[in-house]
């Protein structure tokens, strides 16, 4: 399974939501989609669903393309909105049972992939249960349940780790490591980016409707902007050290960190090479230059503004 | 009872329960596990034995005349259809306004279900719930027969009765709730759909007073009898279909071609509903039915032209793609499209074909009763339409050029604005100037120029129709432009781009 976002704008109006994004990935990737809120996150989320309609630009699942060929789209396509299920008077078994009637599953066949779901989602021990009476993090499951019913080969979720605490949180990060391993293709918009990091193999950063980052999580922490922080241990002279750092063009600050020094060097791979190439030139015997890795929510409120259109 | 036979029972079973609509499953097994559903029911039977009760003892020697079934039919007929019009109505739209409110319609556009069918389903669990609530009160109504005054037929066509108005009201709930408005707007529409339930109660309660009092059974031999059971029948379709068809179109995501159910409908329903009133017309040798044909559906008409303003100027995609390729096809194809140009253009051409078969068949069949109410009513609804059209239009130019901030699904509310400005300007100019202690309506009439209704000023009709009509031919010469590129947009999806984006 490929998805393909190409060239996809959506305007309200003057405003516009979504414009000109572009991004692709394949089975078994599962994608963080990062931005602040009234970034166009939702927005893209709901096109790639097939529940809005560009304005321009498409999105291709398999080279299925959501605009044109919307029903073929909703069989390739599994989403889970911001929002549980809130069904009044409805069993979990019910809810999931009415979901696969309307996707058309039928008898034996629908009665068995309704168990499996719940057996895949750890429900099958509260399927009797109103919705009403269950946890975000049980609702949660639900909802990821219903989108799994039909077995589509691409997961869009949508903030699904809002509001749960830590043991659902972790639980919901075992079941879409899963469901990467068995191929599904996942995209999924969080805040808590911390947990996109350890789950993600790779995000988008979008703000204003338009990408500022994307590409694989490891790339990304290391490729990070225009300011490096490294760690430098010399042996002895670290009080002088620290004075040379501050008074070195290219470093934006610098701070005694117990036998260490910190400094931000203004730049990327190369500045922090020619600092340490300075460093010994001036005398300077360097046993430890380490470059300290920026974490994801370093780098998205480095890249964003926070700016809400 | 064999083994096979039970696995065939249950194999039917499961092969029914596959072909039934799934929104019938799920608001059934709901209304099954709801509370509130119980608890209507319950009450409802409590207090159909109370009242029973109460008569059956308080009412002594009542028991002994002609009468008393009659009244305890009407008393316990009353409470089920007071509780059933506002118990069915009620918990049909608030659990859809509920799942409307949230993603849960959203979700549901994403499997293989049709708008239609969530519409259908809710409407069909709302009847089952009614024959339900009708079951169960059986017993006590059919009871009545036996204390005389009443005869079965009557029973069971005032209960049939009954049961329409309730899925009628249904059906207005469903649509309210179908609204893409917020939970106060609904509440606001929901307390005025309960005044208007409490007027249809006390005219159904009325009505099958009157029925039940003066008997059905010697009517059912009677042509007028079934001529009147026909017209409910169709006034009840033409209102459950109406609202049926707005339901869907507002609970079908906005990229879809919204238009088309509801346009289908009205132009069905106004062929049909046309053929039926010509056919009376014939055999009554009179126009009146003919004459309320036109104005009831003249006024539908201009009320479409208001919603037709207010919808899109340009179609998307999706919709593109089911546009016919062929050029006739295509031309009947865009009456039926979603868009404000082919909305104008529908309405348009409808108000012209029913003032003209009106008008014509009024001119072929002279000889029969009401021809001048007939063509009274086609002038005074040609003018009004002509009004309606220059405001709907002016509103239009005004949002393009003043107001183009203001969101295409509000135009209306410029025309609506516009038309009172017309009605109320002019006229409190012309008071304020020139009123004077004799001011008759052939004085003040020219000061109604802008008014649509004000047809009924004879000798100032000249003034209005070249009023409406300067009005109408200068806003459609500033709409001319947006119209006709939406026109010219009217094309199917190219091959190529799907080939190409395909690829």
């Amino acid at each position: 399974m490929k998805v393909e976002i190409v060239n996809l704008k959506k305007h309200f109006g003057a405003t516009h939501a979504v414009n000109d994004v572009s991004f692709s990935f394949g089975a078994g990737q599962v994608v963080g989609f990062v931005g602040p809120n009234g970034a166009g996150k939702t927005t893209t989320m709901r096109i790639l669903a097939t529940l809005d309609e560009p304005t321009s630009g498409d999105v291709l699942l398999d080279g299925v393309s959501v605009v044109e060929e919307p029903e073929r789209a909703r069989h390739l396509v599994g989403y889970v909105p911001d929002s549980l299920p809130t069904h009044r008077d409805m069993s979990v078994h019910d809810y999931l049972d009415f979901f696969a009637r309307a996707y058309g599953l039928m008898g034996a066949q629908r009665e068995q992939v309704v168990e499996s779901v719940e057996e895949f989602t750890n429900l099958l021990g509260i399927r009797d249960k109103m919705l009403v009476a269950l946890s975000k993090g049980m609702k949660q499951r639900v909802s990821l349940a219903r989108a799994l019913l039909h077995d589509p080969g691409v997961l869009v979720m949508d903030e699904p780790a809002a509001g749960l605490d830590p043991r659902a949180r972790i639980e919901l990060r075992e079941l879409l490591r899963v469901l990467s391993g068995q191929g599904k293709a996942i995209l999924i918009s969080s805040h808590i980016l911390t947990e996109l990091a350890e789950i993600c193999h790779a995000a988008v950063i979008i703000e204003h409707g338009k990408i500022l980052m994307a590409g694989a999580i490891s790339d990304l922490l290391s490729t990070n902007v225009e300011r490096r922080t490294v760690l430098i241990r010399v042996l002895g002279r670290q009080a002088e050290l620290y004075r040379d750092l501050l008074e070195m063009p290219g470093i934006a600050t610098a701070q005694l960190q117990g036998a260490d020094v910190a400094a931000e060097i203004n730049g990327t791979d190369e500045a922090c090479s020619d600092v340490l190439t300075a460093l010994v030139g001036r005398g300077y015997r360097v046993i430890e230059f380490k470059q300290q890795r920026a974490n994801l929510e370093e780098i998205f409120m480095t890249v964003t503004k926070g700016v809400v259109q | 009872m064999t083994a096979e036979s039970v696995v065939r029972a249950a194999d039917f079973s499961a092969r029914f329960s596959d072909r039934l609509n799934p929104i019938v499953i799920k608001e059934l097994r709901q209304a099954v596990q709801s509370r509130f559903v119980v608890a209507a029911l319950m009450t409802l039977l409590s207090i159909q034995l109370v009242a029973l009760a109460i008569f059956l003892l308080a009412s002594g020697d009542v028991l002994l005349n002609f009468d008393a079934g009659r009244q305890v039919f009407m008393l316990l007929y009353g409470i089920l259809l007071g509780i059933g019009m506002l118990f069915v109505p009620l918990y049909t739209g608030i659990r859809l306004a509920a799942e409307r409110s949230d993603a849960n319609v959203d979700l549901l556009f994403i499997t293989t279900i049709q708008p239609r069918s969530i519409i259908t389903g809710k409407l069909l669990a709302a009847i089952v719930l009614t024959v339900l609530i009708f079951s169960a009160c059986m017993p006590f109504l059919v009871f009545t027969y036996f204390l005389r005054g009443i005869d079965l037929p009557s029973i069971f066509v005032v209960l049939a009765l009954g049961f329409l108005v309730i899925i009628a009201c249904t059906q207005l709930a469903i649509f309210i709730a179908s609204l893409p408005l917020g939970r106060g707007f609904k509440a606001l529409f929901g307390v005025g759909a309960l005044l208007l339930f409490a007027v249809m109660y006390f005219t159904a309660v009325a009505g099958s007073s009157e029925l039940v009092t003066q008997g059905i059974g010697s009517k059912l031999g009677r042509a007028a009898f079934w001529q009147g059971a026909g017209l409910a029948v169709l006034i009840f379709l033409f209102w459950c279909g109406l609202f049926f068809s707005l339901s869907v179109a507002l609970i079908m995501p906005p990229a879809a071609n919204r238009a088309l159910p509801v346009r289908a409908f009205i132009t069905g329903s106004w062929l049909v509903s046309g053929v039926v009133a010509l056919l009376i017309s014939v055999s009554q040798k009179d126009h009146s039915p003919l004459m309320v044909w036109q104005i009831v559906f003249n006024i539908v008409f201009a009320i479409a032209l208001f919603v037709a303003v207010s919808e899109r100027e340009s179609i998307g995609r999706r919709v593109q793609r089911a546009i016919p390729a062929l050029g006739p096809s295509r031309g009947v194809a865009f009456f039926f499209y979603s868009g404000a140009a082919s909305g104008l253009a529908w309405a348009s051409l409808m108000i012209v074909a029913t003032l003209g078969l009106a008008w014509l068949w009024g001119k072929s069949h002279g000889g029969y009763m009401s021809l001048d109410d007939l063509h009274g009513s086609v002038k005074w609804l040609a003018g009004m339409c002509l009004y309606v059209l220059g405001y709907v239009l002016a509103g239009a130019a005004l949002r393009r050029v003043l107001f183009r901030q203001l969101s295409v699904g509000l135009t209306w509310l410029l025309s609506v604005f516009l038309m009172a400005l017309g009605c109320i300007v002019p006229f409190l100019l012309g008071y304020l100037l020139f009123s004077s202690e004799r001011w008759t309506s052939e004085s003040f009439g020219a000061w109604m120029i802008g008014n649509p209704f004000a047809w009924g000023v004879h000798s100032y009709r000249p003034l209005y129709f070249l009023t409406a009509s300067s009005l109408v031919v200068l806003t459609l010469a500033l709409n001319a432009r947006g119209l006709l590129a939406q026109i010219r947009a009217f094309q199917p999806l190219p091959a190529a781009t799907t080939q190409t984006e395909d690829a």
